[in-house]
């Protein structure tokens, strides 16, 4: 241990310079991986949200599981009785929604959903609430509150608050999911209508909803339920929770493959230069391997000083990269917490993960040159000059 | 008994279409306590035949026996084992670790023979002790002129007390006064410590302060006599 850390500090420059090449490499991933960590959070927060139920939009809209909600498309209000009569639904809630406040550069927008709660069923999942309840039927004015919006309105259950120029009384604020849903703020349909017919007075329909939320009954295999939907009812489209679920997990998959590119590119920065350093160290110290195996050090006694070499660079390097990516995400985090953005989350993959690939990196590129200086013939090794 | 026995040991080496007999046939028996040169012009085979000796190259024919132990089919892994625990190698150009001091530079066998830390800093400083070189024991060798820096190769060379120690032009490297107290010291230590010694040299200055000579030409011995 002494000994390695010497030799690295004995050639200080290069060191430095070859541990310098996978700090970045170990930063940017620590950085996305921060950053991915926070989608996957957001992703997964939604999951409950759309996991236990059906959701219907017009069959014209793109496949984006309502996240296109607002992109222009409607159904109208009766597509909700017409799928309410198929058997096995035990009901359904149309959904509007109108935005609050824009999103301000990364931050998520503040929206209000207005949707029909559906007797014995939870449009949540039955998430835990910190406080109060969820909506139910008959309410009027009557608000849920996510989290961060609570938070933002000093909202309290039981106290009135304003949106949009009309007041609600908080009937419940949610826990933090660090899903999108923290900045949403949930009504009754008919209140947000009302709002969003006096914004888009162009629309004349009385009842039209961009979704409709469908609850099967108990026992009902929602799979079938929802093809069953799909054939019974014209001009809409389903998706099951299965098919939701896979569409989360095309998403997470994108994430996942941009780092995978992040660690390849470090992969090869990295690795050709702990190569390039541990070769050029082995031929400098030829004469002393030559004479460490003259002593009586075995192949393997070299081996392990060589790789232990590269593993200490690929473990200081992966350390150093991860810390200056925990210092950004934190300055980061900071800098956009007046908005309540949260950009990035850290978690034990995020600071373990990185550091673990690094050395592991280091290693594996250390071991053909280590190989080659354990397996120096002594006698070569100490003519060598 | 004989530390070191050799059976019509022969290397061959290839270089090209030409073959070059380096060690031809020899035999050769080194006694315990004796205190040798082997000399030779350069070219004669005297540093193969110290690797040989040193189990640091295997003999393309005969035998080489260590304290009794043949060492001819032995793999690298136990042909090490015998270089760590019964030679001790003194080199021309000293060899000592740059990145170690004197102390720890003499604590390398020892840790490759997996002494205590305690125990090899004692034995170390013990054979520092033993070529006269205690104050110098935290310096490294950058700071070490070249004449202690070939003690505390000696040093290095005797704190696994080894069957036989093996000196390749161990004062290639000094001026005449260096090379006059290095060969002191190596006999010193053959006297006090009954050290087998064997030295390479072309140097006559070297040959005569030991107490047997033998000459070496193309590979095979040429006088074996006492000095």
């Amino acid at each position: 241990m002494t000994f390695i850390l010497r030799n690295m500090w004995r050639r200080k420059a290069r060191t430095f310079l070859t541990i310098f090449g996978i700090v970045v490499g170990i930063f940017a991933l620590t950085v996305l991986g921060g950053m991915t960590a926070r989608m996957n959070q957001q992703i997964n927060g939604m999951k409950g949200f759309i996991t236990d139920k059906i959701t219907v939009q017009p069959a014209t809209a793109g496949s984006h599981m309502g996240m296109d909600i607002g992109g222009g498309k409607f159904l109208e209000l009766s597509k909700k009785a017409e799928i309410e009569k198929v058997p096995g639904v035990k009901g359904a809630s149309g959904m509007i929604m109108v935005q609050l406040k824009a999103a301000e550069g990364m931050s998520q927008p503040q929206l209000m959903i207005g949707y029909q709660p559906v007797a014995g069923t939870s449009m949540f999942n039955n998430a835990k609430l910190s406080s109060g309840r969820e909506l139910k039927p008959g309410d009027a004015g009557k608000v849920l509150l996510g989290s961060t919006l609570a938070t933002d309105l000093g909202a309290k259950v039981g106290q009135p608050v304003t949106l949009l120029g009309k007041q609600f009384e908080v009937v419940g604020i949610m826990d933090t999911t660090m899903g999108v849903t923290d900045s949403w703020a949930f009504v009754p349909y008919q209140d947000t209508l009302g709002i969003f017919l006096a914004q888009n007075p162009y629309f004349k329909a009385e009842g039209l909803t961009q979704q409709i939320t469908v609850f099967p009954k108990p026992g009902v295999n929602i799979e079938t339920l929802s093809s069953k939907i799909q054939s019974s009812v014209a001009g809409i489209k389903t998706t099951s929770p299965k098919q939701a679920e896979k569409m989360i997990s095309n998403i997470t998959t994108i994430f996942s493959a941009i780092i995978l590119g992040i660690a390849f590119i470090a992969l090869f920065v990295g690795g050709l230069s702990v190569i390039n350093t541990m070769i050029m160290s082995v031929s400098e110290r030829r004469r002393e391997i030559g004479l460490k195996k003259a002593i009586g050090a075995t192949t393997g006694t070299i081996l392990r000083e060589y790789l232990g070499e590269a593993l200490m660079i690929g473990l200081v390097a992966g350390a150093c990269g991860m810390l200056l990516g925990l210092l950004a995400i934190a300055g980061l985090n900071r800098a956009t917490h007046a908005n309540n953005v949260v950009i990035f989350t850290v978690t034990a993959t995020v600071i373990i993960g990185p550091v673990v690939f690094a050395t592991i990196l280091a290693g594996l590129a250390g071991l053909f040159p280590a190989l080659r200086a354990a397996r120096l013939n002594p006698v070569d090794a100490l003519k060598e000059e | 008994m004989s530390i070191v026995t050799t059976s019509a040991l022969k290397k061959v080496y290839t270089v090209g279409e030409t073959t070059i007999n380096a060690v031809d046939g020899l035999d050769l028996a080194i006694e315990k306590g004796e205190f040798l040169s082997i000399m030779g012009p350069s070219g004669s085979g005297k540093t193969t035949l110290l690797h040989l000796l040193g189990c640091l190259d295997v003999p393309t024919s005969g035998t080489v026996s260590i304290d009794g132990k043949e060492t001819g089919e032995l793999k690298p892994t136990a042909l090490a084992a015998i270089r760590r625990e019964k030679i001790g190698f003194i080199f021309q150009e000293f060899n000592l670790l740059p990145v170690l001091s004197a102390v720890e530079n003499v604590e390398l066998p020892l840790r490759y023979q997996k002494v205590k830390p305690a125990e090899r800093r004692r034995r170390a400083l013990e054979a520092l002790a033993k070529v006269g070189l205690s104050e110098r024991a935290n310096n490294k060798p950058g700071q070490l002129s070249g004449g202690e820096s070939q003690r505390v190769a000696i040093a290095r060379a005797l704190v696994t007390e080894p069957a036989l120690v093996l000196a390749d032009e161990p004062t290639g490297e000094l001026d005449t006064t260096n090379t006059v107290r290095i060969m002191d010291l190596l006999r010193e230590l053959n006297e006090q410590l009954d050290l087998t010694v064997a030295i390479v040299t072309h140097d006559p200055m070297v040959a005569e302060r030991t107490r047997r000579i033998i000459s070496i030409r193309d590979g095979k011995i040429e006088s074996d006599k006492a000095a």
